[in-house]
């Protein structure tokens, strides 16, 4: 029994060393010292199960929040066009590539480093800026939003539309598939 | 004359079950150990989820290296390397993910009294959503799997059983 339990330390020291090797080299590695989940104000996470508690959060932070409808309007605005108004999308690339808000900017929070770059200087200029997720116990639209800030954006500017792409394409808006202004755009039907 | 080849050669019972055993737990551990290691954002959100680890180091660190480790620890089963100390290691990753999902399951049928062989989620597992009754009736047979590779001493068809063994 003690010639497996060293085997199994051995295997365990060998397993661990690759998988970091393994973390290290693929694209899509996770960053072991990046606080994913961030708490709010320390007690306060934004757990899935407690979705009342959002308005306070964001409020706290400075961050607005908007409905639906009031998205649509802005989506709608002139002012979108001429990008004063911005749309992200904080989900990754499969679920933006799958179908997105016409014209949204892609940034998943995960590896900021692929998207601020290019995204930051856009936001900047912009007056408003809407992130979405998924919608429902989505939090990534409200992380991402803390990440833009961290970034150096006013929150004020900063409005997390909690409804997210579920609830958009549920009432039959157009959605955008592909890569952003790809043209291709489909109506979901309620 | 051909002489006439006695059927003595025969395939051992005994070395096949353990055989399709090593192949069965390997191939298991590595089809879903990289669903997650190729998805590793989904990972960590599932074990956030869960809510037992405080630290993002730690969180990080086990979302980031757990696929990997498993993919490791399968290839190593089908390879017939090291069999007994991956097959314990194997069962203590077992042991510990299905308390973690049973406690899960039996706190989620508290709180929404949906039946418990009724209750689906995404255990993060690597399989998706499934059917919590199903993945612990999988787990189970797969504990029976690593606990009937680490009793046995198995050496055929095994790169190289004991890792520790010389030669």
């Amino acid at each position: 029994m003690k010639r497996i339990l060293r085997e199994a330390l051995v295997i365990g020291a060998l397993g661990l060393t690759m998988a970091s090797v393994a973390n290290l080299v693929s694209p899509r590695g996770l960053s072991l010292a990046r606080d994913y989940f961030p708490a709010k104000a320390g007690t306060d996470s934004p757990a899935p199960s407690r979705p009342g508690a959002l308005p306070a959060r964001l409020a706290r932070h400075g961050l607005g929040l908007v409905d639906g409808l009031q998205a649509r309007k802005l989506f709608d605005d002139p002012r979108y066009e001429q990008e004063r108004i911005l749309f992200i999308d904080a989900r990754d690339d499969r679920h933006y590539q799958e179908g997105h808000v016409p014209g949204a900017y892609q940034f998943d929070r995960y590896y900021p480093e692929r998207h601020l770059p290019a995204l930051l200087p856009g936001c900047l200029a912009a007056e408003t800026i809407v992130v979405y997720c998924t919608g429902g116990t989505c939090e990534d639209s409200e992380f991402a939003a803390l990440t833009l800030t961290e970034a150096g954006l006013p929150p004020a500017r900063l409005l997390v539309y909690a409804g997210g792409m579920t609830e958009w394409a549920s009432f039959g808006w157009p959605v955008e598939t592909g890569a952003r202004k790809s043209g291709l755009l489909r109506s979901v039907k309620p | 004359m051909n002489p006439v080849i006695p059927r003595t050669s025969r395939i051992p019972g005994r070395d096949l079950v353990l055989l399709l055993a090593r192949c069965l737990l390997g191939s298991v551990m590595v089809v879903l150990g990289l669903s997650k290691a190729l998805h590793p954002v989904d990972f960590l959100k599932i074990l956030h989820q869960y809510g037992l680890i405080e630290s993002p180091v730690v969180l990080n660190l086990i979302a980031a290296t757990l696929p990997w480790f498993e993919v490791f620890c399968g290839l190593l089963l089908v390879g017939g390397i090291a069999v007994r100390g991956t097959a314990l290691l194997s069962l203590a990753m077992l042991v510990s993910f299905t308390g973690i999902v049973l406690r899960r399951a039996l706190a989620l049928h508290a709180t929404t009294g949906i039946p418990f062989c009724s209750l689906r989620f995404d255990c993060g597992c690597g399989a998706g959503e499934v059917i919590i009754c199903h993945k612990l009736l999988e787990n189970g047979l797969l504990l029976l799997v690593s606990g009937l590779l680490l009793a046995t001493n198995h050496r055929r068809w095994c790169l190289r059983p004991d890792l520790l063994e010389p030669g």
